[in-house]
């Protein structure tokens, strides 16, 4: 069997050799630290991204079958988008920088974490019509109608690869940040944020539409949103819906007339909250479950939604950061889990500064051995 | 309705400009400033932070009505401090050095100022030596660290271990808190509290600055 059968058939409860090694990719810093310590050579330590060569020879070195995130889509972000540009540069060194999204970050040299949001520019409807309307419609030029016509005959034919959805309000907290999204959400126009949410998702229901319209066939859908943190949802969930159930609907409707049955949606944070807009509107696979560092959860989801609940994740990383008998722990919560079918484990994100390099082929290795 | 229920009512639903206005207007009526805050915005706010403990409320409901607190502060602040009225405590804030992110940290800034803390917000990127420095200097009871990242949390041992170097340890609680923080971790780098959100967090600053 390939990998693209073995992790399909899983999530389609049909049968499968073995449960095949998957991933999510490294954070920079992790890859620096490999390379430094001399496990893996220098170059791969730079410009290596999901599904890149460099990401696939990396497996090879490790052990993984494919890493997840390895989707191809249309260009559905502002287009163009604004011009990044440094505003200010700051007495300590840092600086404001206008983002690509039109959010004004605060960075600063030598720290790669995620950057401080200090303003932003969508904050009435003026600036919504006239600065990013005109950014969200859908022109031809968002798909590369030529790659996906032969898409089929061109794709890696060994691993999963997934149509790219969007993000039906994750990307959209980016233009705002999230300070800019509640006082949108609450400011006296309340029609403002419905506008913003919809004119963006009819553009990308539109390219994806365009896509699947060449031919091209995809093993799964996947929408990205990191719209939840420790606690939950970064707004009510009640509103959430209100916003944004109908768009997952058509879009993932589309898709199932396409033949895409298994539409995965990235999330980081504690994401049951949110579980019922997803699922009852198409999305079925949940990905990355961060157990480990936010607490959330497959089983209850499964015991919830029942066996149409899919899962892919669900690994506490952190335990590759100790040692080998919290891997062997993990390995066995996995078994459980994988038990249950439709659920293929991934450590719950990217692996980060360290993660111990012996630990993970170990854990790759080990978790091919688990049989269904 | 008082003018109290309205300015609570309404820092609550989070109406800025309104709340804003009706403190002027108590303020107008001869309403002492520290009833005003007492009885009108903390009442308002606490009941945010009680909702936001228990899920009933989200980040976008604290950050508006933080907002509404805020613009009733400015108002109200110079009128405070004329009536010689003092904060309930004073503490310093900040993400660890290393780390930008500062939504968690302004959060329980936020909440904290609605129990009638004055906090000291030393932004993000902060180092150890500047944690306490500020403690010393500005004679903060509480320093309160915020991480996002697990990359970054063990600046957090390096703030408690600086508070001892510098002999101040007995002298101040260290708070910490963020995505990747737990209670277990608290304990193991021997600070004070952890606390799982920003409501839960001024809480436990009320009850550290009653107890020093």
């Amino acid at each position: 069997m390939t990998n693209r059968e073995r992790a399909m058939n899983i999530l389609r409860r049909k049968p499968a050799d073995r449960m095949p090694a998957v991933h999510f990719g490294y954070w920079p810093e992790l890859l620096s630290e490999w390379a430094r310590q001399g496990k893996i050579p220098a170059e791969l330590a730079e410009g290596n991204y999901d599904g890149s060569e460099k990401d696939k020879e990396l497996d090879r070195l490790i052990g993984w079958d494919f890493n997840w995130s390895n989707t191809r889509g249309p260009n559905m972000g502002l287009s163009p988008g604004f011009e990044t540009k440094t505003l200010e540069v700051l007495p300590d060194g840092s600086r404001r920088v206008q983002s690509r999204t039109g959010v004004i970050e605060r960075v600063k040299p030598g720290i790669t974490s995620i950057p401080s949001e200090d303003d932003y520019i969508l904050k009435d409807r003026e600036g919504f019509e006239e600065q990013y309307l005109p950014k969200m419609r859908f022109t031809p030029d968002r798909v590369d109608t030529e790659y996906f016509r032969s898409f089929n005959e061109t794709r890696p034919k060994d691993v999963p690869v997934g149509l790219f959805l969007g993000s039906v309000l994750g990307q959209i907290r980016d233009m705002t940040s999230v300070i800019g999204m509640s006082y949108l959400l609450y400011d006296e126009d309340e029609e403002l944020f419905a506008d913003i949410v919809d004119a963006y998702a009819e553009m990308q229901y539109r390219c994806v539409k365009a896509v699947l319209e060449t031919g091209a066939k995809f093993d799964f859908g996947h929408y990205w949103e990191d719209i939840c943190f420790k606690n939950g949802p970064l707004l009510s969930p009640e509103m959430f819906d209100s916003l944004c159930a109908k768009h997952y609907k058509k879009r993932n409707d589309l898709c199932r007339e396409y033949g895409i049955d298994v539409i995965s949606l990235d999330c980081d944070g504690v994401t049951e909250k949110l579980l019922p807009t997803w699922f009852e509107n198409g999305v079925n696979t949940m990905f990355p479950i961060e157990v480990g560092v936010w607490g959330d959860q497959f089983g209850p989801a499964r015991k919830k939604f029942g066996d149409g609940m899919l899962g892919v994740g669900g690994m506490d990383k952190t335990a590759l950061r100790r040692d080998k008998a919290a891997v062997d722990a993990e390995i066995e919560r996995m078994k459980r889990l994988s038990a249950m079918g439709g659920f293929i484990p991934c450590p719950d994100h990217r692996l980060m500064p360290g993660t111990k390099f012996e630990l993970v082929q170990y854990y790759a290795e080990e978790i091919k051995k688990i049989r269904l | 309705m008082s003018i109290y229920s309205d300015i609570s009512e309404n820092l609550q639903r989070g109406r800025a400009k309104l709340v804003r206005q009706l403190v002027e207007q108590a303020l107008e009526e001869g309403c002492p400033a520290a009833e005003i805050l007492n009885e009108g915005l903390m009442p308002g706010m606490n009941v945010i932070g009680e909702k936001f403990k228990r899920n009933e409320v989200y980040v976008p409901e604290v950050l508006v009505a933080a907002r509404a607190m805020n613009m009733g502060m400015q108002v109200l602040s110079p009128r405070l401090k004329e009536d010689g009225v003092k904060a309930a405590g004073k503490v310093c804030i900040g993400t660890v050095q290393g780390d930008l992110h500062d939504i968690g940290k302004n959060l329980v800034k936020m909440m904290m100022e609605g129990k009638g803390i004055e906090v000291v917000d030393l932004g993000t990127d902060v180092s150890p030596e500047t944690f306490v420095q500020t403690a010393i200097d500005e004679d903060c009871r509480i320093i309160c660290c915020s991480a996002l990242l697990t990359t970054t949390m063990d600046v957090m041992a390096d703030v408690v271990k600086e508070a001892e170097a510098r002999g101040v340890r007995d002298k101040v609680k260290i708070m910490v808190g963020g995505a990747p923080v737990t209670d277990a971790f608290c304990r193991s780098i021997g600070a004070d509290k952890y606390t799982s959100d920003a409501a839960s967090a001024a809480d436990a600053a009320v009850e550290l600055l009653c107890a020093v």
